[in-house]
């Protein structure tokens, strides 16, 4: 696949990814299965904008870690915050 | 130590410890942006935590806020974002095989979907204030403003160096030969749509 074909490929899963969430925001009730879609969605858009956008694919692995690293962690707390809420909370008592 | 010229033939001494953030690494822009760039995402990441905590301190104003908000305004700037992302990609794969309208026409196309989502993100603040939402409506909309007001401000600096960037083109400043410059900005462009498409499910998907 040419360069061009594989930007304007990535750019359409990034809309239709962006349009699913939208409809769960609408449609779904909260649950474990929507939060780990939801968490997931935002890793896989993050890891094609700094792969294919960014153009980091084949950068310094200590940047790409760092970059990828920032889409693992975010969405494994969001995950962790749906599921153990109270024990966050309790951890983050003043 | 190591020396860089940057664009405008300025040579900058870099430490040891960043000379690993180098073109030769295939890291597009220079060491600057990418220390930048690093210490932006830290800043809204430390929003984000306060987000977290704050949400499960307050269970029941986060689990309501989302659905007050206008998904439709969130969803257009996301599309808006991702699409300005991927028309500066396309510039700089224009500039590098040395097709230096080409690019304009994608920065222009990139600015436009920043314009568009400044100015929806505008129109949002005041249909919110029309529903009677505010700064002070309670800590989800503190939050929320907080973030997305922050994120706005990004866009429009971001969208000035994109602007810089044509201009910089339209003066012959950067080539297929030299372009480290457009990098920095394209960059500073793709992690201002990196930031976004956390914040977009955190305020608007997520309840």
């Amino acid at each position: 696949m040419s360069h061009m074909k594989t930007l304007s490929t990535v750019w359409l899963v990034l809309m239709t990814i962006t349009l699913i969430s939208a409809y769960i925001a609408e449609a779904a009730e909260p649950s474990t299965i929507i939060t780990l879609f939801i968490a997931l969605s935002i890793g896989i858009k993050g890891k094609l904008v700094v792969d294919h956008f960014m153009g980091l694919s084949s950068a310094h692995p200590r940047l790409r870690s760092v970059m990828n690293a920032y889409f693992y962690v975010l969405p494994s707390l969001i995950v962790l915050v749906f599921l153990f809420p109270e024990t966050i909370a309790e951890l983050t008592q003043l | 130590m190591t020396d860089l010229v940057t664009s405008y033939g300025n040579k900058v001494e870099l430490d040891n410890s960043f000379r690993w953030l180098s073109r030769e690494n295939g890291i597009p822009g220079n060491p600057a942006i990418w220390v930048g760039i690093l210490a932006e995402m830290t800043e809204f990441a430390l929003m984000f935590g306060i987000l977290f905590i704050a949400k499960v301190h307050n269970p029941e104003v986060f689990s309501a806020g989302p659905a007050q908000l206008n998904t439709t305004a969130g969803v257009l700037n996301t599309l808006a974002l991702l699409s300005s992302s991927y028309f500066v990609a396309r510039a700089m794969a224009a500039i590098r095989a040395d097709r230096c309208r080409d690019a304009v026409n994608w920065l222009w196309l990139a600015i436009l979907a920043a314009c568009i989502y400044l100015g929806v993100k505008s129109w949002e603040y005041y249909w919110n204030s029309t529903h009677g939402i505010s700064t002070e409506t309670n800590l989800f909309f503190t939050i929320y403003y907080y973030v997305t007001f922050n994120h706005f401000l990004h866009v429009m600096w971001g969208g000035g160096a994109l602007l810089w960037g044509i201009a910089r083109i339209k003066a012959g400043g950067y080539t297929a030969k030299n372009h480290e410059g457009l990098e920095v900005i394209a960059s500073y462009w793709h992690m201002v749509d990196l930031v976004w498409i956390i914040i977009f499910p955190l305020l608007y998907v997520l309840h």
